[in-house]
């Protein structure tokens, strides 16, 4: 979608702002918004009740152990009820406010669902130049199921995620590129987050597992760039079994939002995600 | 007798009874005024004179501050005593400036963050020329780590054993929390996160069991999920409870890794600092203790001020940014900026609490007021510390606290920076309690004589504290050497303003002018002030008249312009008398009536002014009434005068008699107060004319004091006085016959105008110096006064042997009065009033 919005020189698109119970990252949805301003599109946020865990307050057991693993209390579906509309309340309102800053349109759903099954029904419902951003901070549980969740939810072009140790939006956007055919359409999103904004940079990374593959790469972006001077180019060569040292690269470059595709050298479609989750300080558009 | 008299002649006697006496002689004319001939001098302009400071004839006080400068005690400071605008000031600074010069500069002083109690701000002795650079030398180290820090923990050697870190405790949680989630999906269990925790619950084929399936469920096998729930959420409480702690355990870890990797950046930059300040102990201490407070907040350097330009790449100045204030140096005292630096000395020109001690300022945030070490402002003891400090005692006594402050300073020796309101116990409001410095210094205080009598009687610690006492003349005597060096004077301050140069009849002139101001023909006046104000205008007049030197013609128009543009009040005191709406006569003689002079002082102008007095005398009980005194306009000198008189008349003349007068003498026409004896000798002199009978010549006008014995005493102002009875007569035409009866003991003192001169000269008014009452009501009233013959009494038509009989006849009437009412003697009261 905000692929194809960038390429298609469309002025409007669709960012959602995937919600459940469990803990949002404010890095999350700054970044949300952040993309819909750059992209002149409108937020959707889509907070899920999740039907299950109404399910299990229902049973006669069901009781709720604190996150301090310090007090257990019982539990009823009207209690769980309460406090999802609470949360959702208070994201809300922060969604909200930044949106408003923004100049940004929002769109609030609460839905009760399956957390999956609701963004597969949001985004195919006004798709496919859909855009998810996931509110909870990518875990090494989570990460697994970034692949999963592309497959399923067909309805978007890609995804917004943050990892725990998020701290910013702001800053240089780095474009990641591992193909010269991914390059134009990675680089204008890239651009469209930098915003020709003149106190930074935008960063062209070009990554390659060999020299040769990467000086290609590098004529190619140079032919492309031309003379823009908001653009530098940087490259880098990963082996594919080193997430440690992709997600080392990642950090040292300090960026305030990175782009790039889903599947390749730095972000494995199948890879160990734990690297990334632990340095991430920026939000990351994963591109299908 | 005083005086050589001819004795009365029964056959000279006139129709009136009393007896003529031969005319006294005026002051010849060279005793009115002690003109200097400018050949005398020695030069012909002033341009040919050396310069010199001032301080002339003044060897008393000089040797004083010698004294006080050299005796090196924290009691032996000085008091400069002497009249405003003396040049005392400049001649004292000049004094020590070339003093100090001899001197070595002294210590540095700083202060610095106490970094165990911050309200008490440490302060660091240096050697001199040391504090400037320890200053500079911690920006410099403040800096380096603003760039090394963040660059350290960027690198790759950090970071890499920080995620060690990180991942360990990250991994060691996730696994045991994934060992759980494993063991429950074994069990069939699932763990689903709330919004506000967790919850389990049972699963089949990986999805949750419904709560209506569930309730279909045999009831063993309900028990048994429960039961296995129950135990996984007790390893899942467990595994919760534990992380805070384990995260604690991490937590320290990292900081000891921070502690690690800072203390080895630290040091390496405060190394150079150490290794420059090698023998300082102080600052080695110091150095120490800012290290570990680098190290324990290095987390300090790894934040973005929000000062920092993004486009420029360059850090906020370090000196203006506040987190790292505390590391600064705060240099109270930094001496050794020139080669030639000696000792300081430093005047305050505005010794106000806080400019003399130091103060704690504060800066206004959030709606409090907060300060620390680097607010702390030195004052002009910490500037003159191992120096000299000068302070005008007078402003000093005017700011509130200060003098308390300096004598609690001087007597502690050392500098404590205390909040005027703390020190009153006003304001409790948080402040600082910064180390006292110790203090070695000498202090100057200026003041005129009443001021340091005053603080002699009324302040106990005053006379400890400023033991040298350095008391400047008010005058020099007048000599061919004190002349010349007057001269040099002029030729300094005419070198000082870049005015004109002066001719030696200029210079004459203003010698002249100094003996005015003097009040004295043998003295010159040392108030280097007023003469630089009549040089400058003589400067002013030369140049409107096109001369190229200050001319002797210029010195006068400058002294009588100056006189014209303060003497508004002389003129209409003057026009009054002319207008006759205040009654002086200058012509004619009267009996009781007699022209006394007074001085108005105006600022720095005075003038002399005539005022008729008159005498009225009957039988009474002895009682010389003072109108003035009974009406409270009359001061205690003029009553102590009025007193005289009856002691006069009673020892002169009533010897054997009682003297049973009733007398009362009156300043006509005053409506101010009176006060002074200079009108006693005109007052006893309208008191022997009504007593007598014999009319007063009202051409005269008279001052001087008088004694019991008769002697007429030195007065005030008697130049002024003779001036204002001229100016007088002048306006209403010269006769020829009028004059001023002055005490003989002030003809040292007159320095006349040249206008009263010319006409004494011309013959058209005379100056009379008298020594005794006889004397001088001879030559008022032209009657003899006559002395007591051997056969103890007074020769027939003299104006005392009147006055005798008169009182006599008194006495007589007292007694016969008495005798009449039975009331005794009645008329030998010997009161007063």
């Amino acid at each position: 979608m905000i692929a194809h919005v960038a390429e298609a020189g469309e002025g409007r698109g669709r960012v959602v702002l995937h919600l459940t119970q469990a803990a949002t990252s404010p890095i999350a949805i700054q970044a949300a918004v952040r993309v819909a301003q750059a992209f002149q599109s409108e937020i959707e946020s889509l907070f899920v009740e999740d039907a299950t865990l109404l399910d299990i307050a229902a049973l006669p057991f069901a009781c709720e152990i604190s996150l301090s693993g310090r007090h257990r209390r019982e539990i009823s579906p009207e209690v769980v009820a309460r406090q999802m509309r609470a949360a959702a309340a208070a994201i809300g309102r922060q969604l909200s406010e930044l949106a408003r800053q923004a100049e940004v349109p929002v769109h609030v759903t609460v839905v009760r669902n399956d957390p999956v099954a609701a963004l597969v029904e949001a985004c195919a419902t006004r798709g496919p130049w859909n855009v998810v951003a996931l509110g909870e901070p990518l875990s090494t549980a989570t990460a697994e199921r970034l692949d999963e969740m592309l497959t399923l939810v067909t309805g978007t072009t890609g995804l917004i995620v943050v990892g725990p140790m998020a701290k910013r939006v702001g800053g240089r956007v780095v474009a990641v590129v591992e193909e010269i055919g991914h390059f134009d359409v990675v680089l204008r999103t890239a651009r469209r987050l930098h915003g020709g904004d003149e106190n930074s940079r935008l960063v062209l990374l070009l990554v390659s597992e060999s020299e040769e593959e990467a000086q290609i790469m590098d004529d190619q972006a140079r032919l492309a760039i031309g003379d823009d001077e908001t653009v530098e180019i940087m490259r880098a060569r990963i082996a594919p079994s080193e997430p440690a040292m992709a997600a080392e690269l990642l950090r040292r470059l300090s960026a305030g939002f990175i782009v790039g595709r889903f599947g390749g050298l730095l972000i494995p479609r199948r890879g160990d995600l734990r690297s990334l989750c632990s340095v991430l300080e920026c939000p990351m558009f994963l591109m299908r | 007798m005083f005086f050589k008299r001819s004795q009365p002649d029964a056959a000279k006697l006139q129709s009136d009874g009393t007896t003529p006496v031969a005319g006294h002689a005026p002051l010849p004319v060279a005793e009115l005024r002690h003109t200097v001939d400018p050949a005398s001098l020695g030069f012909v302009s002033t341009s040919e004179l050396q310069p010199i400071s001032g301080l002339i004839g003044q060897e008393r006080a000089l040797k004083a501050i010698q004294f006080g400068a050299t005796m090196r005690a924290n009691d032996f400071n000085i008091f400069v005593l002497g009249p405003p605008a003396s040049g005392k000031s400049t001649a004292v600074k000049q004094y020590l400036t070339n003093k100090a010069r001899e001197e070595s500069p002294p210590a540095d002083w700083v202060y610095v963050n106490n970094f165990e109690d911050p309200n008490r701000p440490r302060a660091i002795r240096l050697p001199t020329g040391r504090a400037k650079p320890l200053a500079k030398a911690i920006i410099s180290v403040i800096d380096e780590l603003r760039s090394t820090i963040p660059a350290t923990f960027e690198g790759e050697d950090y970071q890499a054993r920080r995620r060690s870190i990180e991942e360990e405790f990250r991994s060691g949680q996730e696994q045991a929390f994934e060992a759980l989630n494993k063991r429950a999906m074994e069990q069939n269990i699932a763990i689903v996160r709330t919004p506000t925790g967790f919850v389990m619950a049972p699963t089949h084929e990986g999805k949750i069991v419904k709560p209506e399936v569930f309730s279909t469920l045999p009831e063993a096998m309900r028990k048994e999920v429960e039961t296995r729930i129950e135990a996984l959420q007790k390893e899942l409480e467990t595994i919760l409870e534990r992380m805070p702690k384990s995260d604690k355990v991490r937590r320290q870890r990292v900081s000891d890794l921070n502690t690690e990797v800072a203390t080895v950046v630290v040091r390496e930059a405060l190394d150079d600092v150490a290794a420059m300040f090698a023998g300082e102990a102080e600052v080695q201490s110091y150095l120490e203790a800012a290290g570990h407070d680098l190290v324990r907040n290095v987390g300090l350097f790894l934040v973005q001020s929000g000062e920092e330009s993004e486009i420029v790449k360059q850090p906020a100045d370090t000196a203006r940014d506040p987190r790292f204030r505390r590391y600064l140096v705060n240099v109270m005292v930094g001496n050794g900026d020139s080669p030639e630096e000696g000792a300081p000395l430093h005047e305050e020109l505005n010794p106000t609490y806080g400019n003399v001690v130091g103060r704690v300022e504060h800066i206004a945030q959030m709606g409090a007021l907060v300060t620390d070490f680097l607010l702390i402002k030195p004052g002009a003891l910490h500037r003159a510390n191992g120096g000299y400090l000068l302070v005008d005692a007078r402003k000093l006594l005017l700011s509130p606290f200060a003098w308390e402050a300096l004598k609690r300073t001087l007597k502690a020796r050392e500098i404590r920076i205390e909040q005027p309101s703390e020190v009153s116990g006003l304001i409790s409001t948080q402040s600082l309690d910064p180390e006292p410095i110790p203090l070695d210094i000498k202090v100057v205080l200026f003041g005129d004589r009443e001021l340091y009598y005053l603080l002699a009687m009324h302040d106990p610690d005053f006379a400890g504290l400023f033991k040298v006492q350095a008391d400047f003349d008010d005058s020099i005597s007048r000599s061919a050497e004190n002349h010349l060096a007057y001269a040099q004077i002029i030729s300094s301050i005419i070198r000082e303003h870049g005015l004109r140069h002066a001719d030696a009849a200029a210079v004459a002139r203003l010698i002249e002018e100094g003996s005015r101001l003097a009040d004295d023909r043998e003295k010159l006046s040392i108030q280097i002030g007023h003469l630089a104000d009549v040089v400058r205008e003589a400067d002013y007049w030369a140049g409107t008249a096109g001369s190229a030197e200050i001319t002797r013609e210029a010195v006068v128009r400058a002294v009588e312009e100056h006189a014209q543009r303060s003497d508004r009040l002389r003129d209409r005191a003057q026009e009054a008398i002319s207008r006759e709406i205040v009654l002086v006569d200058t012509t004619g003689a009267k009996v009781g009536q007699i022209n006394g002079l007074s001085v108005l002082q105006l600022g720095s102008f005075a003038f002399g002014r005539p005022s008729r007095i008159t005498a009225r005398a009957r039988m009474g009980a002895g009682r010389v009434t003072d109108i003035e005194r009974e009406v409270n306009l009359g001061g205690p000198l003029h009553s102590k005068g009025v007193m005289i008189l009856w002691g006069y008349l009673a020892g002169f003349y009533a010897q054997d008699v009682p003297l049973a007068l009733a007398a009362t003498l009156v300043f006509e026409q005053s409506y101010g107060g009176v006060d002074g004896d200079s009108a006693s000798s005109a007052e006893l002199y309208a008191l022997l004319s009504a007593l007598s009978e014999v009319p007063i010549n009202q051409s005269f006008a008279v001052t001087g004091s008088v004694n019991q014995s008769g002697e007429v005493q030195a007065i005030g102002g008697v130049n002024e006085k003779i001036e204002g009875f001229f100016d007088i007569c002048r306006a209403r035409g010269l006769t020829g016959g009028q004059g001023v009866l002055i005490p003989k003991s002030n003809v040292q003192h007159l320095m006349l105008r040249e206008d009263v001169v010319a006409a004494a000269r011309d013959g058209q008014f005379a100056i009379h110096a008298v020594e005794h009452i006889n004397q001088g009501i001879e030559i008022l009233t032209g009657v003899m006064a006559g002395d007591r013959g051997t056969d103890g009494n007074f020769p027939p038509g003299s104006v005392n042997r009147m006055v005798e009989e008169k009182l006599r006849a008194f006495a007589e009437r007292a007694r016969a009065f008495g005798a009449r009412s039975g009331g005794g003697s009645g008329g030998n009261g010997d009161r007063t009033s």
